[in-house]
C-alpha cells in the first residue's frame, strides 16, 4: 500500500510518514500543492493524506483539480478543528475522510485502514487465501493453527498480494504499491521478497500460492 | 413601580395630573355657579320688595288683611312669582300672600333685630319636607317709627335644580375627559416611546450575536434621535473590536495548534512501542522546540494585549541609540554564526532618543534577528544609524527570501505572514513585527518596508531626537 502525504510543516509530515511506515506502508511527502497534484497524478497511489493549509495552491484546490483529472485514489483531508467550513469544502471537492488537527495518530491509522479497506479488500478487512488469514488491524498473520512472523516489507507485499488475489500484478505495479519514490526497479529486489513469502507460506503445499507469470509478474491465486 | 412599564408610568401620572385638575376645575365651577345662583335670586328679591315696598307706599301702607283684596287693590304683586308677608311692628303676621296660606314662617330674631336698627336682611331657611327658600326682610319706616316689616320669599328650589344638574353633568363628564384623555396619553406614550422599543430590540438581537444589526432611526435630533445614533455608533465601535478579537483569537488558535499537533503526534509515536534511548532523545527534543515556539507565541501574545490595554508602562528617558546599536550587531553576529551570515554597520552616528531602552532594545534586535532568519546561507545583514533632519534614522537591509508588494501593508498585522516565510526553515510566530510597529508608534516614530521577492527587504525606521543631550 503506498501513500501520499502532502504537508507543508516538515515536523508534521515526518512524524506521519514514520508512523505509517510503521505500519509497513510505503509513503511519499510532498510539501506543497503544486508538487503534490503532480505526484497524485503520476503515481499510482492507494491513499492520499491532504494538508488543507498549504503554501501555493491550497489543499482543496489540489484535491478538484486531481479528482477533475480523473485520480480516482481515496483522500483524507487534514483540517483545523474551528474550520467547518474548510472541512465542509474539501469534502464536496471529493475528500473521503477528514481528521482534524491536533488527532491521535492511532486514529490516523485506523481510518487509512478503513479507507484502503473500502477501496478494496473484503468489508470485515480481513483477508483470507486458502488457510493464509492476515487481519490488517492487528497485522498479524496465520497459517493454519500458526502464527507466522514477517518483516514490515515482506508483511506489505504480503497485503498487497492478498488485497489483490486473482489479479496478474506486474513488477512496476509492485514497485508503486509497496515501495516508495527511492525505490530502484533496475534491481531484483522483487524477485527476492517473493522468494522469503514463499518460504514462509508454502510449507507443506504442492502448488505455490503466488504464481509466477512468466515476462509480467506474480500472481496470488485465489482458488488457492 | 419599578417593574412597571414607563409608558404604564407616563400614563398614570398625566392621568392622575388631569383628575387633580378636573376636580379643581368642577369644584370652582360649581361654587361659580351657586353663587351666581343665590346672587341673582337676592337680586330678584331685591326688586320684587322694592316694587311691593312702592307699590304698598302708594297706598300709605293700609290695613289689608285679606291677601285676597290686596292682589286685587294690586295686580302686579300677584304677577310675582314670589311670595310675601308683612309683619307688624311686634313681629307678627299681618298679611301673607296666598301661596303660603296654610304655613308658619315666621320672622327670625335676626331680621327682627336688624329691622328695629332699620336694615335689610338676607337669610336662608329651609322649610318643611326640605324644600330651601331664600327670604328678604326689609323694614318700613315712617316718621323715625317701624310701622311694617316686608318679607319677600322664593323658593330655590329651580336653582337648586340647576345646580343638579351641573353636578350631574361634571360626574358623567369628568370620567369620559378622563378616560379619553388617559387612551390619547397611552397613545402618545407608546408613540414617543417606539424609537426605545425599537432600541430594546435590537440591542437583543445583538446579544444573540448578530452585530449587524442597526436601529433604524428617524431623521429627527431629538433625544431619543440622539439616543439611537449614540447606540448605533456605540454598536458599531463594538462590531468592530468584536471582530478584531475574534479573528486575533482564531489567529492564536490556529497559531498554537501546529506546535501542539507536533507534539502530540510524536510523542504518541514514539509510545506506540519499545523504542531505542536516542529515539526518545530526538522526540523530547523537538518537543522542547515547539514548546519554547508555544511559549513564545503565549509571551508575545500577552505582550500584545496588554498594550492594547495600555498597561505596558514605558520608561520614557535620553537613549545614547549609538551605543544600543554596537550592542544588538554583537548579537546579531552570533545569530548569523550557524548559516555564516555575517552582520555590517555600514554607517553609526551619534544619536540619542527619547525613549524606553528595553523597548528599543527589542525592536533593534526583533527587527536584525528577522533579517538574519530570512537571509540564505553567506549573506550579509547590513545596518545603519544616520540622523536626518530632527529625526533618527535606522536601516536594517537583508538580501534573503524578500517580500512581495501586495504584502506589504500586512506584514505588521498579527500573525500575518507570508508564504514564503511559512515554507522558510526558521519558524516566526507572526508577532514580532506587530511588536515593533507598535514600540515605533509609543516613541512616536515610523516604520516603513521596501522589499521584493528574492531581493531582500530593508525596514527603515524613524524616531524624533530628543531635546536633551547626553
Amino acid at each position: 500500500m503506498r501513500i501520499l502525504v502532502v504537508e507543508d510543516e516538515p515536523k508534521v509530515a515526518s512524524f506521519i510518514r514514520r508512523a505509517l511506515e510503521e505500519e509497513s506502508y510505503a509513503v511519499d511527502v510532498c510539501a506543497d500543492g503544486a508538487g503534490g497534484l503532480d505526484w497524485a497524478q503520476t503515481v499510482n497511489y492507494d491513499l492520499i493524506v491532504l494538508d488543507l493549509m498549504l503554501p501555493g495552491l491550497p489543499g482543496v484546490e489540489v484535491l478538484k483539480r486531481a479528482r477533475a483529472a480523473g485520480v480516482k485514489t481515496p483522500v483524507m483531508i487534514l483540517t483545523a478543528r474551528s474550520e467547518v467550513d474548510q472541512r465542509v469544502k474539501g469534502l464536496d471537492a471529493g475528500a473521503d475522510d477528514y481528521l482534524t488537527k491536533p488527532f491521535a495518530i492511532e486514529e490516523l491509522l485506523a481510518r487509512a485502514r478503513a479507507l484502503l479497506r473500502r477501496s478494496g479488500g473484503a468489508p470485515s478487512g480481513i483477508l483470507q487465501v486458502d488457510d493464509v488469514v492476515l487481519n490488517p488491524v492487528t497485522r498479524e498473520v496465520t497459517c493454519g493453527e500458526q502464527r507466522l512472523e514477517f518483516t514490515t516489507k515482506e508483511y506489505a507485499l504480503l497485503e498487497y498480494l492478498m488485497r489483490n488475489a486473482g489479479r496478474v500484478l506486474t513488477r512496476s505495479m509492485i514497485a508503486e504499491h509497496v515501495w516508495d519514490l527511492d525505490f530502484d526497479t533496475f534491481t531484483n529486489v522483487i524477485d527476492v521478497y517473493i522468494s522469503y513469502l514463499r518460504n514462509k507460506i508454502d510449507k507443506g503445499r504442492e502448488r505455490s500460492l503466488i504464481q509466477t507469470i512468466r515476462g509480467s509478474g506474480y500472481m496470488m491465486r485465489s482458488d488457492g | 413601580m419599578t417593574n412597571t412599564s414607563i409608558r404604564v408610568r407616563l400614563t398614570l401620572w398625566y392621568g392622575s395630573a388631569l383628575a387633580l385638575i378636573l376636580l379643581l376645575f368642577a369644584v370652582a365651577l360649581y361654587l361659580v355657579m351657586s353663587r351666581a345662583l343665590r346672587e341673582q335670586v337676592d337680586a330678584s328679591l331685591d326688586e320684587a320688595a322694592a316694587v311691593a315696598i312702592r307699590t304698598l307706599g302708594e297706598h300709605r301702607f293700609g290695613p289689608f288683611l285679606i291677601f285676597e283684596d290686596l292682589s286685587q287693590e294690586f295686580p302686579e304683586l300677584a304677577l310675582l312669582d314670589k311670595f310675601f308677608q308683612i309683619f307688624g311692628p311686634a313681629g307678627q303676621v299681618t298679611i301673607q300672600s296666598s301661596n303660603i296660606q296654610s304655613r308658619e314662617i315666621p320672622l327670625s330674631q335676626t331680621a327682627f333685630r336688624a329691622s328695629l336698627e332699620g336694615k335689610s336682611t338676607f337669610e336662608s331657611a329651609q322649610f318643611a319636607k326640605g324644600v330651601s327658600l331664600r327670604l328678604l326682610s326689609v323694614p318700613i319706616r315712617q316718621d323715625e317709627q317701624l310701622v311694617n316689616i316686608l318679607r319677600v320669599g322664593t323658593s330655590l328650589r329651580p336653582s337648586d335644580r340647576m345646580l343638579r344638574r351641573l353636578l350631574v353633568g361634571l360626574y358623567i363628564a369628568s370620567p369620559v375627559a378622563l378616560l379619553v384623555s388617559l387612551m390619547g396619553g397611552w397613545f402618545l406614550a407608546g408613540r414617543a416611546l417606539r424609537p426605545v422599543h425599537a432600541i430594546t430590540q435590537a440591542a437583543r438581537r445583538i446579544t444573540a450575536g448578530d452585530w449587524s444589526q442597526r436601529i433604524l432611526t428617524p431623521q429627527s435630533n431629538d433625544e431619543i434621535g440622539q439616543l439611537a445614533s449614540t447606540f448605533n455608533d456605540m454598536i458599531g465601535r463594538l462590531e468592530v473590536s468584536f471582530k478584531q478579537i475574534r479573528q486575533f483569537s482564531a489567529d492564536a488558535s490556529h497559531e498554537l495548534r501546529t506546535p501542539l499537533t507536533i507534539t502530540k503526534g510524536e510523542t504518541e509515536l514514539a509510545l506506540r512501542r519499545p523504542r531505542q534511548a536516542e529515539d526518545y532523545r530526538v522526540v523530547l527534543e523537538s518537543n522542547l522546540e515547539e514548546i519554547d515556539r508555544m511559549s513564545r507565541i503565549v509571551d508575545e501574545l500577552l505582550f500584545l494585549s496588554r498594550a492594547d490595554l495600555g498597561e505596558i508602562k514605558l520608561k520614557m528617558l535620553p537613549v545614547q541609540l549609538d551605543d544600543l546599536f554596537r550592542e544588538i550587531h554583537q548579537q546579531a553576529a552570533v545569530l548569523g554564526k550557524d548559516r555564516s551570515i555575517q552582520t555590517v554597520m555600514t554607517k553609526v552616528e551619534p544619536v540619542v532618543v527619547e525613549g524606553d531602552d528595553l523597548r528599543l532594545r527589542e525592536l533593534l534586535l526583533n527587527l536584525v534577528d528577522n533579517a538574519v532568519k530570512y537571509s540564505q546561507t553567506g549573506q550579509t545583514v547590513e545596518l545603519a544609524l544616520v540622523v536626518v533632519g530632527s529625526q533618527a534614522k535606522i536601516i536594517v537591509q537583508d538580501y534573503g527570501i524578500g517580500i512581495a508588494s501586495e504584502s506589504h501593508d500586512r506584514v505588521f498585522d498579527r500573525f500575518y505572514r507570508t508564504d514564503e516565510a511559512r515554507a522558510h526553515a526558521a519558524k516566526g510566530t507572526g508577532l514580532g513585527l506587530a511588536i515593533c510597529k507598535w514600540i515605533v508608534e509609543v516613541h512616536h516614530g515610523s516604520i516603513e518596508l521596501q522589499s521584493t521577492v528574492q531581493g531582500g527587504s530593508c525596514f527603515t525606521v524613524f524616531l524624533p531626537l530628543s531635546s536633551v543631550k547626553v
